[in-house]
Formats: structure tokens, C-alpha cells, sequence
């Protein structure tokens, strides 16, 4: 349906009954200029939400929250257009190499990090943030490490579906090349007498990207036989659906005369959909057959049986590409499992590690209602009850989840208004004081170790949370070494990054610490200001009594210094680690 | 043995330190919970140290270890599509048959075979392993792979006969780290030898098992949970005491003694409360540990310049000597990773992520830590095992670039104390020997997948015996199903 439609249907809409605007994105501004019924009932809870949807919240984005409640900011995001990284980094890359300076993926890391701070459309970041954690690609696989450009265009293609319809994301996400290069569907070839397609797509797109391994109910609990879980697919089935994704290569190679592995020169074509040498393209046999690189047979290697996928669907031989692509990608999305395997995700990528199955199901329901709109699901669940109301804290609480430690630092520079940088000769505005941050932090942006991400959705952190039965994926990156390395780093960006320091570096934004030096004599004031910018007002009595007679053992330390060590002890604090 | 030197004043040192470092927490920080029973006070003297080697992506290591004889070779090079050649036979998997002045550096022999069938070659990257192996100090584990009990064939089809979620890169890299197949298991057998041997570790607040390779389910165990270091060593803390507390009073002191206070308190809230205890853990121990390290210093030069497992592999020497020297432990367990084996394609490509980059960095670094164990630097040779893992082995078959997820495969097993020079084929199974590498052969799946004829239970109990796990009940407990395997010491250490 379309926006124009939509936007029609929501204007009838709104004078009918109140859950008509459900799945909209546009909406006329019905309250006038009365506070919204649906605002946040305190700028506690209004910071607590843009720290679930945005990277950090900011006093100006807390402000518009209040203005105009939760369901119109929501939409207001939901309709932003993406802010994209590629045009930039491909200047910046273009001017670098131009000048002779050379180039690497920190060219598209400053781009990303200038994006979390700063890019209005920050729900959408953030939800491509959550995408790319989940369809990963990832610098640190040699096939790609060198496409700094094309990278950022993958990235930019997760914001731009950020809210489509999932299929739409899944086939975007199938036909971009970096992801081709990254789980060799580039260039897979059909069978030959001593080759097999490459089973690598086959298998991630199902395991990862899709389905999960075992059955799911709506509520993400396994499905038993027996009392035991029933997997998904078998290895036969991976094999049959390798047939599939073979044939591709460079938007750009040369069909006439063919070169099916020319192509692939420009950033341009190192970003366009993958083509796919099928049928469409060339004959099955005869004159010319030999650049037919896409398997047209069945399971049995002949066209006389299909190719049967997931859930035993058949795809018929003697297709084209696309043809085979698109079903394989029908097939896959209209699994039941995508719903709750996605939603389950999602919620541990914004709000909690470990949703009630009641929470799952109720965004997965969403997910189908709506075809999968992920616009949709994203609002259903941070507008759920339970993103919504926390359980007030208890022993052996386990709501909430370890904040992911980039998160931290984009949260400070929001929270504190850093100033960007001015762009250098090249036109870059430097981010990350001279370091790519992964190693430090354990995470970074297309930087996983490998295509299962950063952390396992099912880590579950020996001690008490693994006897309860809790997940908590980002303990999992947490150590005794990284506690230190991204401790230093929380120090780089605080005590060595604030507006007035002398000799101020210019590879980072610069903080402004004015809100809590405004304070220097009245520590109380100061930890108060810390408390509602970065806690959302939870901070404990416990933390506040050390904060405050911490700044007051400070007093022959200037006001700069007494700010930047309050930030940085509340960087490191197990409180502020934490998302509740 | 200058593990013994000073034991009793080092062991009485180390108690001085636990109490002043505070709190019932600092006491046992490893400790999660006390579980069952299982744990048997014991006595272990000496010291002996397993590194556990994970080649991470699936490694293809049917192309470590190759037939050297005609008949053989020809079977497993036509599986392979025949020779690579960048030109010619792009798709081909196969290693070349060395010939002339490679034969002597590549050959090896079956000390435990004869004739033709005792003939190997080993990948033209690891000479410095194929010595190793020739001083009888290094043993291959042939055809090994996750297993509930032995099977062939025809009771493959039943799936109550094999591990779930075969040829899932994170699934059968969980079962390789449990030692066993339990569905919903979060303990592997390193951190449940742990929970065992740590009873006679004299320094209680340094877990018996070190990982320089982050969280892995492999060391953690019922009560033993993972020290985690960083290839690099202890780092300072910024703006704050290094060591806790300072010796005199500054600003910097102040912070300090902020942070110590918030990492002191308990959280109601578990995420908050972990963070806190694993942070605590790192200010504990960079007490305990940063000025013995920093005086660490091996004589062996290491490969750290772009291989991630020499620098892991130097800071696992360095730790193994302080801990010796400052008799830290009796037992240990220690954990490295290295990465990038699912070559989906690009396996024979020559580029610098191909397999035999990848082998040469392997073959380096473990040169290197085999070097640093001997005689003329911290001499431990007989007391450090080191072994491979890897979720699977891959396709014998070629997918015209690089290979698949298969299952068997090959590992290998280091130190001074392994009877090494020889090939391990045989767990008692009904498959046993080097396996018919033909596509065709009655116990392979058709594209050169191999059922395993050794459980990695079979493996992993055979190194947990040598670590000081032997009591029948402690075994089957960490290893449910070797009860349904002939043996569970295949004898190479």
C-alpha cells in the first residue's frame, strides 16, 4: 500500500475509531497544541525510552518526546528519511586516495560513529544497528575487508528497509554483494562433475537470518516431539537449497561477449544488486549454455525432480534465477518461525535480554498482521507494557540487559552535546580518537568476528544467570581484559574530550561539560544532572552518596576535573552498564 | 622442578593476599555455586597445563594430513577434484604428492602402521610440526568427530543415533566444547576438570582455567568460570590506582576509591551485579598478577605481527611460567582461538587467507610456543599438552572454489609427555584406521563427509585424564556417553 494511500486512509482513519492508526505512518497532528494524551509522564520516563530507541538521549530529542507523546514521535521517525553513510564515504575515500592518503574501513567506522551521534532519523539507526547484528557481513572476512565503500552501502540499504515489509529486507539483503562475497554466493557455481554448489547462503540464511534451528511457537518456545526439539531443516535440505543462490556475479559483468567474471570496478557496481546468469539470461544447453551458471536441476541433479526447500516445498526445475531466488525467499519468509525467531531478537537488540513468551508472541502477531512490517514490530514492541513498565527491582532481578558498550559512549556524547569535530582536508569529521574501537569495546560496526555476530542471542553468563535460565548475550563480550580496554577508551572520550581542556584533540567530538561544572561547588547538583542525562533518574542512593562525597574529596581539583571524573566513575559503574 | 621452590611461603603469601583484598566475594571469585558432590578433594602434585588450540570455522583438515602411498593418494586426490591450479584445475582441492627434496621435509610415517599404509604427508605450511611429530612429540587423532555413540551407515538415518544440528558451525562448536551431546548443556569439560583440579591450586582467586580468547563454553564449568586476558597482558586503568589502592592520596586516588566502592557493593539486578563481579575480578587479579607478568619474559621470540595465535600462544608461555615460578597452580587449563577456516571458497586461492597461510600461521606460532616450553626458557615441555579443536572437517569434495561443512576430521595433540610419532585411528569402533577417503566408501556421505569412528568424548577424556581427572564416577559424569564407546583413553598421552 502506498504512503499517498495510506496517509488518506489515516486521515478517515482518525476520525474513526482510535485503533484504526495502528499501522500507519503518516498521521495528521489531531491534538492541536495541548500536550499529547500519550506523552511520557515524567522526562525520567521520556530518557528512558530514547534510551531504548535512540542511541542516547539528547535534550532536545527529550523535549520534542514530551511535545509530542510517544505514538507521533514514533511515527514522526517511522516517516524520517534515512540519513546514508556511502555518498559521504565515497567522498572522503575518493578525496583520501585522490591526495595519495590511504584508506581503510576507519573511513567508514567515522562515518557510522558521526551517524549515531548525530543523524536525526536516530530509530532508524538504531534499527539498522539491530538489522546488521543480525544480518551480518563483516570487514574482519578478507573477501570484503577491502570494500569500504560497498560495506557502507549495505549498511545504508538496512536503513532504508529498516521499516519495509522483512521480505523485502531478506531479498536486499540476498542480492547485495558484499553479502554475496561475504557467504560466497558470489560467483557460486552450479554443479559440475566434481563440484557442488557452495552451501554456505544456503545454511546462514536459514539458521540466521530466518528460521533458527528448531521449530518455534509464536512465544519462541520449541516445539517438543517427544520432549524433544524438531529441527527446521536437515542437511539434505541445505544441500537442495544451495542450488538456488548459484549464478551470481557483479551487477556489471559483460554479457556480450560474456565475462562472467569481469565486472565489478566501481563502487557503483560494487553496491548494485548481484546479477544472476540464469536462464533469463543465457539457454540451458547448446550455443551459449556455457555461460548459463545458475543450476536449473532438481534434488537428483536432473530436471526431472524440483528442488525441495524448507518445510518440503518444491521449487520447479527449469526456472530462471530470479524465479528460483524469488521463491526460495517466499518460502523462507512465510515460515512461522520467522515471526517469533526475528521479534525474540529484536526485543534483546532494544529492551530486554529475556522477554516474557508472552511479550514475544505479542510482537510476533504483530509481525504477521502486518506481512512483517518491521516499522510495525519495532513499534509494537517499545510501546509494549512490558519495554514500556519495568518490574520494580527486586532480588534476583533479571529484567533489562548489560548495555552494549558502543552504546555507552554514544549515549555520553548525546547526553553531554559533543561537539563534532569540523571536517578535515578530506572532508571526514573524526570520531574515534584515532582507533577503530573493536577490540576494545568487543564490538563494531560490520566488525563481528564472524557472521554470528558480536554474542550469541542464547549466551547465558555462568553464575546466577545461568542457573535461572537467563539470557544475556552482551556479558558475553564483557571480561576482566575488556572491562579495562573499553574503560581507557570511556576515559579517552571523557577526561580527554571536553570543550575548554587545553590542547583539545581533534580525532573526537568534544563534550560539553558546562551542565555539570555550572555545579562545580554543589556536588549534589552535579551527580542530579548525571543521574537524569545518562541513569533516567535511577541511579541509587548507594552510587548518589558515592558520586557526591566523591566530588566533595575533589575540591582542590578544577571544575573540568571534577565533571569529566564524575562522567567517568559513572562510565565504568555497574548502573549505568546497565539497561533496565 | 622450580614449581616446588618457596611452595609453602608462596602458598602462605597467596592466603595473605585473599584476606586483604576484602569481602567472602574476593575469597572464592570463581566460585558460582558449589554443585553436586562431584568434586573430590585430591591432591595433585607437580604441574601440568592443557592448551586447548580452537581452529574455529571448520577446519580442513583433510589436507593437514594426506596419504602418501599411490593407491591412497590417488583415491583422496580425485575426491578432491584433483590438484589445485590456479589456471588449470581452479576448482581442485588437492595437495600436490611431494616430490624430491619435499619428500623429506613433507613425509611422515605411521609409527603404529606399516608398509604403504604407514605413509603420510603432512600440508607443505607445517614443517615445524612435521618435526615435532618426527621427535615423536606430536600424534594425530584421525577421523574424530562429535558423536553420541559409534555408528555406520545405515543407523545414521535414525536421529536418536547422531548429534542434532550436524554440520551448524555453533552448534557442533558447543559439542566439541561439552566433550559430549547434551542439548541445553552450558558447561564444558575444561571448566568441569576445573571445578575438579582446582582443590590443589595453592592461588584460589586465579580460576585454574585462563582463556586469552574471551568467553567460551569450553572452560566453564559447575563452579569454574574463565579468567579472561588479553594477548597484550594486563592494561592499566586509566585515571584510576593500578595497582588498587594507591599508596597516597590524589585525585586520582579519590576516583578510585569511588569505583571500588560501586564495584564492592552487590546489585539486585543480575546484569548489573555480573558486570560488577567480573570487573572486581579484573582489579583482583591485575593486583595479583600485573607486576609478575610484566617481569615475565620468555627467550623465545614469537610470531605476534599479524598472527593473532602467536601473540595468544606467548601470553599463554608467559602466564605458564609466572604461574610455575610463583606457584599459582598445580593444574591449569588455557584456551586460544584462531580463526577464519570456513573457506567456503578461497582454500587453495594463495591469498592471504587461504588455508595454507592459515596452516603456516598455525605451524609458526606453534613452533614457536613448542620452542618456549623447551630446555632454554621456561622448560615445562613434559607439564604443557597442548591439542587442536574444530567443529567439523570439510567436503572432501570441492564447490569449485573451496569446501562445505563435513563432520571427521583431523586433530593433533603436542607436548613432551605425548607418545607422539604416530597415527590414533582406532576407538574401538566399528569405523577405525585412516578413512576411504573414496566419495563412494560405504561409511562417507556423498560429498566426502566422513562419519566419525572417534567420539570427541573419546578425545577429550583421554586429555582429562592426563590433567588429573581418572576417578570412573568424575568421567562419567563430564562425559555422559563414554560409556558407549570400547575406550576412553586412546593412549596418546
Amino acid at each position: 500500500m502506498s504512503r499517498t494511500i495510506r496517509t488518506l486512509l489515516a486521515f478517515i482513519g482518525a476520525f474513526g475509531a482510535a485503533g484504526a492508526q495502528a499501522s500507519l505512518h503518516e498521521r495528521i497532528f489531531r491534538y492541536g497544541f495541548d500536550p499529547a494524551p500519550d506523552a511520557p509522564a515524567t522526562q525520567a520516563e521520556a530518557a528512558r525510552f530514547l534510551t531504548q530507541a535512540t542511541f542516547g538521549p539528547k535534550q532536545s530529542d527529550l523535549r520534542r518526546l514530551m511535545a509530542l507523546g510517544y505514538d507521533a514521535w514514533l511515527e514522526e521517525q517511522l516517516g524520517m528519511a534515512p540519513t546514508l553513510g556511502q555518498p559521504a564515504v565515497e567522498q572522503v575515500v575518493n578525496a583520501r586516495t585522490a591526495a595519495g592518503q590511504s584508506i581503510s574501513q576507519m573511513q567508514r567506522l567515522q562515518r557510522w560513529y558521526w551517524q549515531a551521534a548525530y543523524a536525526p532519523d536516530q530509530l532508524r539507526q538504531r534499527m539498522a544497528w539491530a538489522l546488521s547484528q543480525i544480518f551480518v557481513i563483516s570487514d574482519q572476512n578478507s573477501s570484503i575487508g577491502g570494500n569500504i565503500v560497498p560495506m557502507a552501502g549495505y549498511y545504508d540499504m538496512l536503513a532504508r528497509d529498516a521499516f519495509k515489509p522483512y521480505r523485502t529486507l531478506l531479498g536486499d539483503v540476498t542480492l547485495h554483494p558484499m553479502m554475496g562475497r561475504y557467504l560466497s554466493t558470489f560467483r557460486n557455481q552450479k554443479p559440475s562433475a566434481t563440484t557442488s554448489p557452495d552451501e554456505n547462503y544456503a545454511r546462514e540464511v536459514m539458521q540466521l537470518f530466518s528460521v533458527g534451528l528448531v521449530l518455534r511457537e509464536m512465544d519462541f518456545s520449541p516445539v517438543l516431539s517427544g520432549g524433544v526439539e524438531i529441527p527446521t531443516y536437515d542437511q539434505t535440505t541445505i544441500t537442495h537449497t544451495a542450488k538456488v543462490f548459484t549464478g551470481f556475479t557483479w551487477s556489471d559483468a559483460p554479457t556480450a561477449p560474456p565475462n562472467f567474471n569481469g565486472g565489478g570496478s566501481t563502487f557503483a557496481a560494487q553496491s548494485a544488486p548481484m546479477a544472476c546468469w540464469g536462464t533469463e539470461l543465457f539457454p540451458a544447453s547448446g550455443s551459449g549454455s556455457n555461460n548459463m551458471r545458475h543450476d536449473v536441476t532438481g534434488d537428483d541433479g536432473t530436471t526431472a525432480t524440483p528442488k525441495t526447500i524448507i518445510g518440503g516445498v518444491p521449487i520447479p526445475p527449469n526456472q530462471t534465477c530470479a524465479q528460483d531466488v524469488g521463491d526460495a525467499l517466499d518460502i523462507i519468509a512465510a515460515h512461522p518461525n520467522v515471526a517469533p525467531f526475528i521479534s525474540r531478537q529484536l526485543i534483546q537488540r532494544f529492551v530486554t535480554s529475556n522477554p516474557s513468551p508472552a511479550y514475544i508472541e505479542r510482537v510476533a502477531t504483530v509481525f504477521d498482521a502486518s506481512n512483517g512490517d518491521l516499522g510495525d514490530v519495532l513499534k509494537a514492541i517499545l510501546m509494549d507494557d512490558e519495554a514500556r513498565h519495568p518490574p520494580p527491582l527486586s532480588a534476583g532481578d533479571s529484567y533489562g540487559k548489560l548495555r552494549e558498550p558502543i552504546l555507552r559512549l554514544t549515549a555520553l556524547w548525546r547526553a553531554f552535546d559533543a561537539q563534532p569535530q569540523p571536517p578535515d582536508a578530506y572532508g571526514e569529521v573524526k570520531m574515534t580518537a584515532g582507533n577503530s574501537l573493536t577490540a576494545q569495546f568487543g564490538q563494531g560496526p560490520l566488525q563481528a568476528p564472524t557472521v554470528f555476530n558480536f554474542y550469541d542471542p542464547d549466551y547465558q553468563q555462568p553464575g546466577p544467570l545461568a542457573d535461572a535460565g537467563r539470557y544475556s548475550p552482551e556479558l558475553q563480550i564483557v571480561s576482566e581484559a575488556s572491562t579495562y580496554t573499553s574503560g581507557n577508551y570511556y576515559y579517552n572520550f571523557s577526561a580527554r574530550a571536553y570543550i575548554g581542556m587545553t590542547n583539545p584533540p581533534t580525532d573526537r567530538p568534544l563534550l560539553d561539560l558546562s551542565p555539570l561544572t555550572a555545579d562545580a561547588t554543589h556536588p549534589a547538583g552535579m551527580v542530579a544532572t548525571i543521574d537524569g542525562r545518562l541513569l533516567y533518574g535511577t541511579m541509587s542512593p548507594a552510587m548518589r552518596a558515592t558520586l557526591t562525597s566523591m566530588l566533595a574529596n575533589l575540591n582542590g581539583a578544577s571544575a573540568n576535573d571534577k565533571a569529566w571524573s564524575a562522567l567517568y566513575v559513572t562510565l565504568l559503574s555497574p548502573e549505568f552498564a546497565t539497561q533496565r | 622442578m622450580s614449581h616446588s621452590r618457596n611452595s609453602r611461603r608462596e602458598f602462605l603469601r597467596g592466603l595473605a593476599a585473599l584476606a586483604c583484598c576484602g569481602g567472602t566475594a574476593a575469597l572464592m571469585p570463581q566460585m558460582r555455586m558449589i554443585g553436586t558432590a562431584l568434586a573430590s578433594t585430591r591432591d595433585l602434585t607437580g604441574y601440568r597445563a592443557l592448551v586447548c588450540v580452537y581452529l574455529s570455522g571448520g577446519n580442513d583438515s583433510w589436507n593437514m594430513l594426506v596419504p602418501f602411498d599411490a593407491a591412497r593418494y590417488s583415491v583422496y586426490s580425485t575426491a578432491r577434484g584433483g590438484v589445485y591450479n590456479g589456471s588449470s584445475n581452479p576448482g581442485g582441492l588437492a595437495l600436490p604428492l611431494p616430490t624430491g627434496a619435499q619428500v623429506a621435509a613433507q613425509q611422515i610415517v605411521d609409527a603404529a602402521a606399516s608398509g604403504d599404509a604407514s605413509l603420510y604427508f603432512m600440508h607443505p605450511a607445517l614443517s615445524r610440526l612435521a618435526d615435532i611429530y618426527r621427535a615423536n612429540r606430536l600424534a594425530f587423532a584421525v577421523n574424530v568427530g562429535t558423536l553420541v555413540k559409534p555408528i555406520t551407515k545405515p543407523e545414521y538415518s535414525t536421529p536418536a543415533n547422531r548429534p542434532p544440528q550436524l554440520y551448524s558451525h555453533s552448534s557442533q562448536e558447543n559439542l566439541w566444547h561439552q566433550g559430549n551431546t547434551l542439548s541445553g548443556s552450558t558447561v564444558g569439560w575444561g571448566g568441569r576438570c576445573g571445578d575438579i583440579v582446582r582443590d590443589s591450586n595453592p592461588n584460589q582467586q586465579l580460576s585454574a582455567c585462563i582463556s586469552v580468547a574471551g568467553a567460551n563454553r569450553f572452560e566453564t564449568g559447575l563452579s569454574t568460570v574463565p579468567y579472561r586476558m588479553s594477548a597484550n597482558g594486563l592494561t592499566s586503568l586509566s585515571g584510576m590506582c593500578n595497582p588498587t589502592p594507591c599508596s597516597s592520596v590524589s585525585a586520582t586516588s579519590v576516583r578510585d576509591n569511588a569505583l571500588n566502592t560501586l564495584l564492592e557493593a552487590s546489585y539486585e539486578n543480575a546484569f548489573a551485579d555480573e558486570y560488577r563481579k567480573v570487573f572486581k575480578r579484573g582489579r583482583d587479579l591485575y593486583n595479583v598478577l600485573d607486576a609478575g607478568l610484566d617481569a615475565t619474559n620468555l627467550a623465545t621470540p614469537f610470531p605476534t605481527t599479524n598472527n593473532s595465535l602467536g601473540s595468544q600462544l606467548q601470553m599463554v608461555a608467559k602466564m605458564i611460567k609466572l604461574s610455575r615460578e610463583q606457584n599459582y597452580a598445580a593444574r591449569q587449563i588455557y584456551y586460544v582461538r584462531f580463526g577464519g577456516f570456513d573457506l567456503h571458497s578461497g582454500l587453495m586461492s594463495g591469498g592471504a587467507n587461504d588455508h595454507a597461510s592459515l596452516l603456516g600461521k598455525l605451524d609458526a606460532a606453534l613452533g614457536a610456543f613448542w620452542d618456549a616450553m623447551g630446555p632454554t626458557d621456561v622448560d615445562a615441555r613434559s607439564d604443557v599438552t597442548l591439542f587442536t579443536a574444530s567443529e567439523f572437517a570439510r567436503t572432501l569434495q570441492s564447490n569449485g572454489s573451496g569446501s562445505d561443512h563435513a563432520w571427521g576430521g583431523v586433530q593433533f595433540v603436542m607436548g613432551g609427555a605425548v607418545n607422539g610419532g604416530r597415527l590414533y585411528a582406532d576407538g574401538g569402533g566399528p569405523i577405525a584406521g585412516f578413512p576411504n577417503q573414496d566419495l563412494q566408501a560405504p561409511n562417507n556421505f556423498s560429498r566426502g563427509q566422513m562419519i566419525p569412528g572417534i567420539g570427541v568424548d573419546q578425545y577429550a577424556a583421554t586429555l582429562a585424564r592426563w590433567i588429573g581427572v581418572t576417578s570412573p564416577t568424575d568421567l562419567a559424569a563430564i562425559f555422559p556417553n563414554l560409556a558407549n564407546f570400547a575406550t576412553g583413553n586412546l593412549g596418546f598421552v
